[in-house]
């Protein structure tokens, strides 16, 4: 038998923090052979990332490996001299990354960007640097294989003129400069809509087929790694705690992990299990609509004149006590109408009416009066908490801003609001860097709620969570809503999710309703065929996931 | 690109303007009769008359104004008492002395500030960042009056290296004029002897003017190439296998120039205020030196003309940057 490509054994690494030692990986045992897919699944802070950058010599600073190896077609690369790295590291192993929106130099052309990586490599290659136009014939080449269209012309563009789908094939084609051996691939297509998300994985999947490459992939989302990898692991808190035949982990999970992390999985064709709607404990003030926006408009308009319609004469009316869904892809509007909902940026024309009053107009004190009642949920959660301020601090904040009362007050309200969302007391003394995603969504949630608003306005509350963490996330959620009879605007391009929580839903395209009605309605039968697409292509992903029985 | 350079040239048209309107407020806002001052202490109230007149001070706001701003599209600045000769000539004359040493400040501010800036983000909370830190301090709490005498005192008095003050000895013949900055005329008529003489002069006024600006160069820039270097592009070129020194010499750097620039363009236009204090001390024949002298004698032309000329390079310094910004960035080109 051959030897394996990469043998990682034993791997034990630690990263030196503030308060001591973390260990990260705690004895890891993988190999990978030529020509092998491999996926490893794992919620973040499982150390999956340090673990392929490990692979890369680009780990964390300050973390030492304790013991074990990793070697790479033979040769241990566990304490190699960064001289030597530069032979492998992005030649011989390469790598893409989750977001290529910001693993991108924004000042750098594409070309002169992968141009540099091809000079690089044949520096380290000692074979001498190859002409300027040889180079760009290469990157040509490479932005063709990727299936770019019109490598020449793009060459020479900017990241910022590249849509999100087409930057993470430049990502790809950058990686693929060196002729690698391994792929490794970062949660590659978690931060791209569905529909090009299942395009960048049917590209791995041809690439693979094409160049003979090995891929190691990391993803939280199940469907991603069914659909790249035949073998698959699972990590746990810095273990492994299960690896075989993908389709066999996914059919007869073993670990205790796995099955929880399966169960999870929102499924697109999984009818809602939803609490019902307007639960008895609510007594709105005046029953029916809440919220109702009345011909909303808004309209960019950049300083060469140019203009762009972001939400057009949109209208919609939500009511007390409901889950109102808004789907649609990124550019479609979501955004800028939850943000004009809450009167954060003011509408070019129409109406927004809160419980019978027009908000559009408001300003200075009424409007600081009615945003007790109406609270925001961001999309990350990692940038919506100030990173120099202690849990408490963040949770008080509303408190302090809308209310009289006093610290010793606020104090025991952020407490009490810790244990709505479920976490420890003691989490009001630490600092946002030391909880995780969900943690800090929570986190964020208890502090949209502190005011005991009537109406949360959820922008992507969970794509930047962990599965099971949404999954905890969004049961939290509904919970909420029964207990304090809130409204809820959620806004999601995660069909599942909105499939699994919201009464009614809006479909959305470039700033028009192409599709509403109840979600059920809009799931089994959609008119439209943007809708029966959007569908089609969550279908996609999620499917694999979805082969385990019983589902 | 072009249409946002010829918008940001319209924009110095008009600040121009702007500046121009706001001296001429100043100016008039000012107590005293300027008649009366012109006149002299013994003057007679005919005389008095007679000069406002002359002046046009007799005029209405609105009208004294309108000539005014006619007097300047012409590049008339006025005349000044003390000498009885145009202000603009005047100026001219003096402008390129300062330019030069403000000129000489900021490059040394940039090839010093800059790769130190960039050294003490790489080697964070090292020796050389402890040094550069303590270095950064002093250059901004130094008061340059006190900094200007000590350095004449250590270099020009005491080891005699370099001279105490002027811009080239007395019997030294200026080369032709070309620009009117020493360096660049000196090595155009092929005086490299003159060069040599003029740059020992120019040393220390230069570097106590630079050392401020150093300071902040230096600071923003490390601050901002901290930031830059934990960036995910950053990880993606590392990990894409290109070399570090290229990572950090280009990659990062090219990023980091944005915030620094922005502080070399603010720098410029301080460094052309507080020559008044550089130059008093190194007695360097500028305008700062220029607008001291005129204002001490109640000549008021010549203050108002330096302040244009200030103001007009600090524009035009700022508008550089700017157009820099667009050059680095290519995401400001659209807008």
């Amino acid at each position: 038998m051959t030897e394996p490509l990469l043998d990682i054994k034993d791997y034990r690494l630690h990263i030196a923090t503030f308060d001591g030692a973390v260990h990260v990986l705690k004895g890891i045992n993988l190999t990978v052979n030529r020509g092998d897919t491999l996926g490893i699944v794992g919620e973040s802070g499982s150390g999956k990332t340090v673990l392929v950058r490990s692979v890369l010599g680009i780990g964390p600073r300050n973390s030492k490996v304790l013991q074990g190896s990793i070697a790479f077609d033979g040769q241990d690369i566990t304490h190699l001299s960064e001289k030597d790295w530069t032979k492998i590291r992005g030649i011989r192993i390469s790598m893409i990354f989750q977001d290529p929106m910001t693993y991108l130099n924004p000042l750098f052309t594409v070309g002169r960007q992968i141009a540099d990586v091809i000079a690089a490599h044949e520096k380290a290659a000692v074979n001498g640097v190859s002409s300027k136009a040889a180079r760009r014939t290469r990157t040509e080449e490479l932005l063709d294989q990727v299936g770019l269209p019109n490598p020449s012309m793009l060459f020479s563009q900017y990241p910022h003129q590249l849509s999100g789908g087409m930057r993470q094939r430049v990502l790809i084609a950058m990686a693929l400069a060196g002729r690698p051996d391994i792929l490794i691939a970062d949660e590659p297509t978690t931060a791209l809509d569905v529909t090009v998300q299942a395009q960048v994985l049917d590209l791995i999947n041809s690439l693979v087929e094409k160049l003979n490459l090995t891929v190691i992939m990391i993803s939280h989302d199940i469907g991603a790694i069914a659909t790249i990898a035949k073998r698959c692991a699972v990590m746990y808190k810095g273990e492994i705690v299960e690896q075989g035949l993908t389709s066999d982990i996914l059919n007869r999970p073993q670990h205790e992990y796995t099955q929880r992390l399966l169960a999870a999985v929102p499924d697109i064709d999984a009818a809602a299990e939803k609490l019902p709607a307007e639960p008895a404990a609510t007594e709105p003030a005046k029953p029916g609509i809440l919220l109702e926006a009345i011909d909303l408009k808004k309209v960019y308009r950049s300083q060469s004149g140019a203009e762009f319609t972001a939400v057009n004469s949109l209208s919609l009316s939500v009511k007390t006590g409901e889950i109102f869904g808004v789907v649609g892809e990124s550019g479609s509007g979501k955004s800028t109408l939850a943000r004009m909902l809450l009167s954060l940026i003011e509408p070019t024309s129409g109406d927004v009416i809160f419980d019978g009053t027009n908000i559009t107009g408001l300003a200075g004190e009424p409007l600081r009066q009615m945003r007790r009642h109406m609270q925001f949920v961001f999309q990350n959660p990692h940038s919506a908490l100030n990173g120099r301020h202690t849990i408490g601090d963040a949770i008080g904040e509303p408190l302090r801003i809308q209310t009289s009362m006093s610290r010793r007050d606020i104090e025991a309200r952020a407490e009490a609001l810790l244990d709505i969302v479920q976490l420890p007391k003691s989490f009001k003394y630490r600092y946002p860097h030391e909880l995780s995603g969900g943690q800090k969504q929570r986190v964020c949630i208890a502090r949209a709620i502190a005011l005991n608003p009537r109406l949360l306005i959820l922008d992507e509350p969970t794509s930047a969570l962990d599965i099971s963490v949404q999954a905890q996330v969004l049961d939290f959620l509904q919970e909420l809503r029964s207990e304090l009879g809130l409204t809820y605007v959620f806004i999601s391009h995660n069909l599942a999710v909105i499939r699994q929580i919201c009464d009614r839903t809006i479909v959305m395209k470039h700033g028009e309703i192409v599709e509403q009605g109840r979600t059920e309605n809009v799931f089994l039968a959609p008119r439209e065929a943007y809708t029966q697409a959007l569908i089609e292509s969550g279908r996609k992903t999620s499917q694999a996931a979805t082969l385990r029985p019983g589902s | 690109m072009l249409t946002f350079a010829f918008r940001k040239l319209l924009t110095l048209v008009g600040t121009m303007i702007g500046i121009a309107a706001l001296t001429f407020l100043i100016t008039n806002v000012a107590p005293g009769d300027p008649a009366r001052l012109v006149a002299g202490p013994n003057a007679t109230e005919d005389m008095v008359a007679t000069i406002r007149s002359e002046y046009g001070l007799d005029k209405s706001l609105p009208e004294q104004f309108s000539v005014y701003m006619g007097d300047l599209a012409r590049g008339d600045l006025g005349t000044s008492i003390v000498t009885t000769r145009p202000v603009l000539e005047e100026v001219m004359r003096y402008a390129p002395a300062t330019l030069e040493l403000v000129f000489v400040a900021m490059f040394l501010g940039i090839i010093v500030g800059v790769p130190l800036g960039m050294l003490s983000a790489v080697y964070k909370d090292g020796p050389l960042d402890h040094v550069t830190r303590i270095f950064s301090i002093s250059g901004v709490a130094l008061p340059a009056f006190w900094f200007g005498i000590i350095l004449q005192l250590m270099f020009a008095v005491d080891l005699g290296w370099l001279p105490v003050s002027g811009r080239l000895p007395l019997v030294t013949r200026p080369p032709e004029f070309y620009t009117g900055l020493l360096l660049v005329d000196s090595l155009i008529s092929g005086r490299f002897s003159t060069f040599w003489t003029s740059l020992q002069h120019i040393i220390l006024p230069a570097i106590v003017l630079s050392f401020p600006c150093l300071a902040s160069i230096l600071r923003v820039n490390r601050a901002e190439m901290i930031e830059v270097l934990q960036s995910d592009y950053i990880v993606a070129a590392r990990a894409h296998g290109i070399a570090s020194y290229r990572i950090v010499a280009l990659y990062a750097l090219k990023n980091a120039m944005l915030p620094t620039l922005a502080m070399i363009g603010l720098r410029f236009g301080w460094m052309l205020g507080s020559t008044v204090l550089v130059e008093t001390v190194f007695d360097w024949p500028g305008i700062g030196l220029y607008a001291v002298s005129s204002a001490l004698s109640s000549d008021f032309k010549p203050v108002v003309g330096v302040t244009l000329m200030i103001g007009f390079f600090f524009i035009v310094a700022n508008t550089l940057v700017d157009l820099a910004y667009a050059w680095i960035d290519p995401r400001l080109r659209r807008a």
